[in-house]
């Protein structure tokens, strides 16, 4: 029993390549089920994201192989002209399960440590479910990869700090204010970047945020979306500026649209209370020389990306971590796939045990009563279950290699004269 | 002049482990907050609070001849300024569930500690020791004034440092390890209202004493002096702010500067003036 998988991501193939072979969440249905129903494989999922297209196969017969799998995929995405089979990644048995655990723990992202994987690999496995495609092996697989990502994620920093401009604003802002809900703050321009850092720091409980845009109905439909309903003017936003104690620029402007005379008597006004303004429109929309004023801090998305930068090295350095917990769930998960290998002998082991003892009551059933019947199959329960428990202990220890499983199983076969088990189960 | 400590052999295994302690609760809290090693996380509050336990079982012990009462002395001014400093700082862990300044209030408690355990080496029975209300409040009110001199110190200085990392944009393990400016304001301030508290009750506590008492006390010792200084600069401090406009991070250097007058007068005096404010001893 194997299971494959193989697949594009950012790591093998170009964005056009990952665009050209991904599946919609239609076509993994479809597909997944031709490939079970066409008795190329006993289970299979499909992994699809921006950064990835990724087969989890367990093949029905040895002929089903990487390659054929890759062709399988290409010709289904009818993409032989754009995608070769090089750049596919091929895993198997275990370097399967590995690759699927360092995806669930976001350690294969483009972003290291992002947080979005795990709830796609989620997505992968119940549309697998629900068309009947994840089995035995998939199922087990899936829940392994979910727990070491629960693991991964409580017992390591590898999601810790802010990896993107917009979460690297509002983790600089908390680390100035201690409650921002108890601040007020500024946006300047209601765009998408503009949006982005709003709905960040009203998820960090700003309530109080007031929103202007050259465009007055943009700003209302984004205060209106995030429940503060404030606007102000553009016109007329920097006679309040003292009022505010976080201001965020994201707009469109070849001009500085926050000078430094403003800024000054802002602060004045406000008794030099500490100000950040977070600019994060490129160009910049604040003047540089804002940032020397007295408590005025002024980050322009270069620093932002400092934040970013140390943020990943710091996720950098929990990589051994991250890899020995999957390490030790690989070890695991080994186990349990050899376990599966000798489930079919402990089958027959019991089933020939539970046939003798049939045999032999069917012997007395008119010779006793029928309460005393009751009480020889309880006997004859309780003595085959303490006969049986040490061999199937023996069959379901860990092995160190798999190629111990079969000595094993031979020799319960032969001492308790098992027949030949079917080929397929092993 | 005979030495308490080597008469004792509990009060002098004490006495060594004491500063023992405080060093290990300092690597400790150094080791979680610059290295964040698990073990060291585990067992770092354990660890503060066994020292301060132990800590307030050898003064038990040193005072328990002389009916619990402290002798003026370098030797126990610099343990107790160790000692409250340790209990304040657990005071603030405790209700904050803050840990993260552990590491520079604790390392300046293990130095006092230190010195008061080097002090140990000399005869110690000299002094006088408490023997009214007023004077034990006087002693007991300047060295927690002096704690919270020196935490609003060292608050002042994480403060700075983080303002400066954050201007800076050196966003290293200071900006990921410190609390927020905001939060470090707030014990600041708390601070200074706290060291203004007590070293005005220490003051009048010493007033109130001095009239009680037969003995001369020298209105022009330095330490008097100091302490008028220290009180009257902390009481501008506490309403410069509203009053004036200074924001924190002026404050914060005038913070340090005091707390570094007083602990150069408090090193210095303890040791060339052998006296409780001309009052020979």
């Amino acid at each position: 029993m194997n299971i494959i998988s193989v697949g594009v991501n950012h790591k093998t193939a170009p964005i056009e390549i990952r665009e050209r072979i991904a599946l919609s969440e239609v076509q993994n249905k479809e597909f997944v089920t031709d490939l079970v129903s066409s008795g190329l494989a006993s289970e299979a999922m499909v992994v699809s994201t921006c950064n990835r297209t990724e087969l989890y196969v367990v093949p029905s017969m040895a002929e089903v192989t990487c390659d054929y799998i890759k062709e399988y995929l290409i010709s289904y995405k009818d993409a032989r002209k754009d995608v070769r089979p090089e750049h596919f990644f091929s895993r198997f048995y275990c370097g399967t399960a590995r690759h699927l655990f360092e995806v669930s723990s976001a350690i294969d992202s483009l972003v290291l440590g992002e947080g979005q994987i795990l709830g796609q690999v989620k997505d992968a496995y119940r549309i697998a479910a629900e068309v009947g495609t994840a089995g035995i092996l998939l199922t087990r697989l899936c829940h392994t990869a979910f727990s070491v990502a629960k693991k991964v994620k409580t017992k390591t920093k590898i999601m810790e700090g802010a990896v993107s401009v917009s979460y690297a604003a509002v983790e600089l802002a908390q680390k100035i204010f201690s409650n921002l809900s108890m601040k007020k703050v500024l946006l300047v321009g209601a765009g998408e970047t503009g949006e982005l850092a709003a709905k960040h720091i009203y998820a960090k409980n700003a309530r109080n945020i007031v929103i202007t845009n050259r465009t007055l109905s943009k700003a209302e439909a984004l205060a209106e979306e995030l429940g503060t309903n404030r606007v102000l003017p553009y016109e007329s936003y920097k006679e309040h500026l003292h009022e505010f104690d976080i201001i965020i620029t994201a707009v469109s402007t070849k001009e500085f649209i926050l000078k430094e005379a403003e800024m000054q008597h802002s602060m004045s006004r406000r008794r030099l209370k500490p100000v950040i303004i977070l600019d994060l429109g490129l160009p910049r929309n604040v003047d540089p020389d804002v940032g020397k004023l007295q408590n005025m801090f002024l980050k322009d998305i270069d620093a932002l990306k400092h934040i970013i930068d140390k943020n990943l090295e710091r996720r950098r350095a929990e990589l051994p971590k991250v890899k020995a917990i999957i390490d030790e769930e690989l070890v695991g998960f080994g186990q349990w796939i050899n376990t599966l290998k000798v489930r079919p002998t402990i089958v027959d082991l019991q089933s020939k045990f539970i046939e003798i003892k049939e045999k032999e009551l069917e012997r007395y059933r008119y010779k006793v009563s029928e309460e005393e019947l009751r009480r020889m199959e309880h006997l004859t329960d309780r003595i085959l279950k303490k006969i049986l428990h040490h061999p199937i202990k023996m069959l379901k220890a860990p092995v160190d290699t798999a190629d111990n499983i079969p000595s094993k199983v031979n020799l319960v076969r032969n001492i308790f004269d098992l027949e030949e088990p079917n080929q397929s189960l092993q | 002049m005979a030495n308490i400590f080597l008469e004792n052999s509990l009060l002098f295994v004490l006495t060594q482990l004491v500063p023992l302690l405080y060093m290990v609760t300092t690597v400790l809290y150094g080791l979680h907050f610059f290295q964040e090693t698990p073990l060291a996380g585990k067992f770092k509050q354990p660890a503060l609070i066994l020292t301060v336990v132990t800590h307030v079982a050898d003064l038990g012990l040193l005072t328990s001849t002389e009916g619990y009462r402290l002798s003026y002395s370098a030797y126990n001014l610099m343990g107790m300024v160790a000692l409250t400093l340790a209990i304040t700082y657990m005071f603030i862990e405790l209700t904050t569930k803050s840990d993260k300044t552990g590491f520079f209030v604790i390392a300046f408690a293990a130095g006092s500690a230190l010195f008061s355990s080097i002090l140990s080496a000399q005869s110690i029975a000299s002094g006088p020791t408490f023997s009214g209300l007023g004077i034990g409040v006087h002693l007991i009110a300047a060295i927690f004034g002096f704690s919270s001199v020196a935490i609003a110190g060292l608050y002042s200085g994480l403060y700075l440092v983080l303002f400066r990392q954050i201007r800076l944009n050196r966003f290293g393990l200071l900006f990921q390890r410190l609390p927020n400016l905001e939060a470090l304001e707030l014990l600041i301030m708390h601070a200074v209202a706290f060291g203004f508290f007590f070293l005005s009750v220490t003051m009048v506590a010493g007033v109130y004493e001095q009239q009680a008492s037969t003995e001369t006390i020298n209105l022009l010792d330095p330490r008097l002096i100091s302490l008028f200084v220290i009180w009257f600069l902390y009481g501008i401090s506490l309403f410069i702010k509203p009053l004036v406009g200074w924001d924190i991070k002026h404050m914060a250097v005038l913070l340090i500067a005091l707390f570094v007058l007083v602990t150069i007068l408090l090193f210095i005096m303890s040791l060339i003036t052998p006296s409780f404010h001309g009052v020979r001893i």
